[in-house]
C-alpha cells in the first residue's frame, strides 16, 4: 500500500505540477458547460436537473480519459525510466494501481470543480431539485471514469508512442460507447435478441444510464469495476512482458 | 592426543570460514550461472557465468552490441534468461525479485530521469520506493548529496540539467539506499574528461565498502579501475581475468629491428624469420615464424657482414588493446 502510495504521488506531482491536469479539467468543464447552457432546456423549461450534463459525459471520458492516461507508459518506455522504475523493489501490480490511482485523482479533482453546475440549480431552481438523478451521475462519472482511465492505462502501455496510445484508447472508446449502444441493442433486438443482451451488457451507456437515473444497481458498479479491475490487469500482463 | 589437536585446528578454520562467511567477505555478491538470452534467432547472450564479491570492480568489456547491456539486464531481472540464473546476495532474481532488487543499484546506459520533478523530489521519491523514510531518508539524501556535489542542484528540475549532473542525479538514485552492488551500463558515455575522471574516482571508492559492475567498450577504462575484467563477444565470455591476468594473457614473440628496407631473403629463410614489415619511419621488422629460441649471435653477425644495420632485437609484447582486439576477433567497433 505505502509503494501505490508513493507511485501515486510521484504521479499527482506529474499531472498537477505541470498543465495537464488543469488542462483536462478546464477543458472537460468549458465543454460541457456549454453544451449544457446552450442545448440543455434549463433555461426554457427550468428543469432543475443536470440530464444533458450526464448524458454527454461517457462521450467525454470516451475521449478525455485515453489523453490523461496516454503519457503514464508511453512516456516512460519512449525515455528508458521503465528501467528504473521496473529494478525498484515495488510490484508490478503496486505500479499500476499506482499510476492509474494518479489518474482517478484527476478526474475526482474534475468533478469536484464541475459542482458549481448542481450549486447553481440548486441556487436558481424554484422547486426542490431531486439530488438523486445528480449525485447517481456523478457516481456513474466516477465509476465509468475509473474504467475508462484503467483502459488508457492499458493502451499507454502497449506503446511508446503517446499519439499511438491516445488513437488506441478513443478508438476501444468508441466500441465501448457507441458500437455497443443501447441504440445499437434496439436495433438487434427484433433479429438478433441473444445479440441485443450480450451488446446492452457490455456497453457502458446502458450501465452509465441506469446509475444516472439514481438506481444504483449492484449489477452496474460490479460491470464498472470489473471493467476497471479487467483493464488494470492488461495492464500488469502488459508491463510484465517487457521482461519477457 | 595429536588427533584431538588435528581436530581442534579444523574446527577452528571452520569457525574462520563462518564468520568469513556472516561478515560477507566471502560471499559471492552476484553469482551469474550460465545466463543465456535470444532475441528471436538471435542469440545475444550464451552461456555466460561470473561470480563478483565485496571490493571488487567488474569491468564488462566488449564492442557495441556484443550482449553486455544485456547480461546487465538479466542480473537485474529486466530482461528474463531463456536459461540459466542470477544470484544477488544469494537471492535468486527470478524467485524473490522484490528482496534480490533491494540489493543493488542500477543505472541504465541512458539515464532516463522525470524531467519535470526537481531533483531533490526524484531522489526522495527513489529513497521511498526503496523503503527508506522519516530520518532515514532525510539521512540518506543528506550523505548522497554531499557525495555527489548534488547541493546547489537539488531544487533544479531534471530536464535543465547539464550531462553531468544527470549522471551525478542518476548515480545518486542508484546508491541512495546504500547498496550491496552497484550495476552500472556505460558509465562514462557522453562524458567529458574531466567528468569521465570524477566518476573513476567515484567507482574506485564505492568499491571499498561494496561491489561495482560497470560495462563499457572503452579499454582504458577498464585497465584504469578494475580488479577484474571480463570481456564478452557475439553473447559469449571470452575471458574471465584481473587486468594483469590479461596483460600476460597477451602473447610474445621474438622480432628483429633493422634500418633500412630489412633484409635479404636468404637471411630470413636461414633464420626463420618472417618477411619485414614497417615499423618506426626507416625501419623494418621481421618476426620469428617459429617460438623456438633464436640463435641471436649468428644473426647479429650475419646481419652486420650484409652490411644492414642492426637496431633491436627481443620479444615484443601485445598492448592490452592488441589483445582486446585478438580476442574479439579484430572486431573493436559496432558489429
Amino acid at each position: 500500500m505505502k509503494s501505490i502510495m508513493t507511485v501515486t504521488r510521484r504521479e499527482c506531482g506529474s499531472y498537477f505540477g505541470t498543465p495537464i491536469a488543469w488542462i483536462f479539467i478546464a477543458m472537460q468543464i468549458a465543454i460541457l458547460s456549454f453544451f449544457f447552457f446552450q442545448f440543455s432546456p434549463f433555461f426554457v423549461i427550468e428543469s432543475a436537473d443536470m440530464r444533458v450534463w450526464f448524458g454527454l459525459t461517457p462521450f467525454m471520458l470516451m475521449v478525455f480519459a485515453p489523453a490523461v492516461t496516454m503519457r503514464l507508459w508511453s512516456e516512460e518506455l519512449r525515455t528508458g525510466s521503465t528501467e528504473v522504475l521496473l529494478s525498484l523493489p515495488i510490484r508490478v501490480q503496486d505500479l499500476v494501481v499506482g499510476k492509474w490511482l494518479a489518474a482517478v485523482i484527476v478526474l475526482v479533482a474534475s468533478v469536484v470543480c464541475s459542482f458549481g453546475i448542481p450549486a447553481t440549480i440548486a441556487w436558481l431552481a424554484a422547486s426542490p431539485v431531486d439530488w438523486g438523478p445528480i449525485i447517481g451521475g456523478y457516481l456513474g462519472t466516477l465509476l465509468s471514469g475509473m474504467m475508462f482511465l484503467a483502459l488508457g492505462c492499458w493502451v499507454s502501455a502497449l506503446s511508446h508512442n503517446q499519439v499511438i496510445s491516445l488513437l488506441v484508447g478513443v478508438f476501444v472508446g468508441i466500441i465501448l460507447v457507441l458500437v455497443l449502444s443501447p441504440d445499437f441493442a434496439a436495433y438487434l433486438s427484433g433479429t438478433y435478441p441473444a445479440l441485443s443482451r450480450v451488446v446492452e451488457s457490455f456497453g457502458v451507456q446502458s450501465h452509465f444510464r441506469a446509475i444516472e437515473r439514481g438506481v444504483l444497481a449492484i449489477s452496474d458498479v460490479v460491470y464498472f469495476l470489473s471493467g476497471s479491475l479487467f483493464f488494470l490487469a492488461l495492464t500488469v500482463f502488459q508491463v510484465e512482458l517487457k521482461r519477457q | 592426543m595429536e588427533r584431538g589437536e588435528a581436530r581442534m585446528a579444523v574446527d577452528t578454520s571452520d569457525q574462520t570460514a563462518v564468520a568469513a562467511e556472516i561478515s560477507g567477505e566471502n560471499l559471492a555478491i552476484v553469482e551469474a550461472q550460465q545466463l543465456r538470452r535470444t532475441f528471436g534467432a538471435t542469440v545475444a547472450v550464451d552461456d555466460v557465468s561470473f561470480e563478483i564479491r565485496r571490493g571488487e570492480i567488474l569491468g564488462f568489456l566488449g564492442p557495441n552490441g556484443a550482449g553486455k547491456s544485456t547480461t546487465l539486464r538479466m542480473i537485474t531481472g529486466l530482461l528474463a534468461p531463456d536459461q540459466g540464473s542470477a544470484r544477488i546476495c544469494g537471492v535468486e532474481i527470478s524467485e524473490d525479485p522484490l528482496k534480490a532488487r533491494q540489493h543493488f543499484g542500477y543505472l541504465p546506459e541512458a539515464i532516463p530521469l522525470y524531467g519535470e520533478m526537481e531533483v531533490a523530489e526524484y531522489l526522495r521519491f527513489v529513497g521511498k520506493s526503496r523503503g527508506l523514510e522519516g530520518t532515514a531518508l532525510d539521512q540518506a539524501m543528506d550523505r548522497i548529496t554531499d557525495r555527489l556535489g548534488l547541493g546547489p542542484m537539488l531544487r533544479r528540475r531534471c530536464d535543465t540539467l547539464s550531462k553531468g549532473y544527470r549522471q551525478r542525479v542518476g548515480l545518486a538514485q542508484a546508491l541512495i539506499h546504500d547498496p550491496d552492488v552497484v550495476i552500472l551500463d556505460e558509465p562514462t558515455n557522453g562524458l567529458d574528461p574531466r567528468q569521465i575522471i570524477e566518476v573513476r574516482q567515484l567507482i574506485r571508492e564505492l568499491a571499498e565498502e561494496r561491489a561495482v559492475i560497470f560495462s563499457t567498450h572503452i579499454l582504458q577504462e577498464i585497465a584504469a579501475i578494475c580488479t577484474r575484467i571480463i570481456v564478452i563477444h557475439s553473447g559469449k565470455l571470452i575471458a574471465d581475468k584481473t587486468p594483469e591476468e590479461l596483460s600476460d594473457f597477451s602473447s610474445s614473440h621474438w622480432e628483429v629491428v633493422v634500418a633500412g628496407d630489412g633484409l635479404s631473403q636468404q637471411l630470413c629463410v636461414g633464420h626463420g624469420l618472417a618477411e619485414g614489415v614497417a615499423g618506426a619511419p626507416g625501419e623494418t621488422v621481421h618476426r620469428w615464424l617459429s617460438e623456438s629460441t633464436p640463435d641471436l649471435s649468428t644473426l647479429a653477425r650475419q646481419i652486420e657482414e650484409s652490411g644492414s644495420k642492426l637496431i633491436r632485437v627481443g620479444r615484443s609484447r601485445e598492448t592490452l588493446e592488441q589483445v582486446y582486439l585478438r580476442l574479439t576477433g579484430g572486431q573493436g567497433g559496432q558489429r
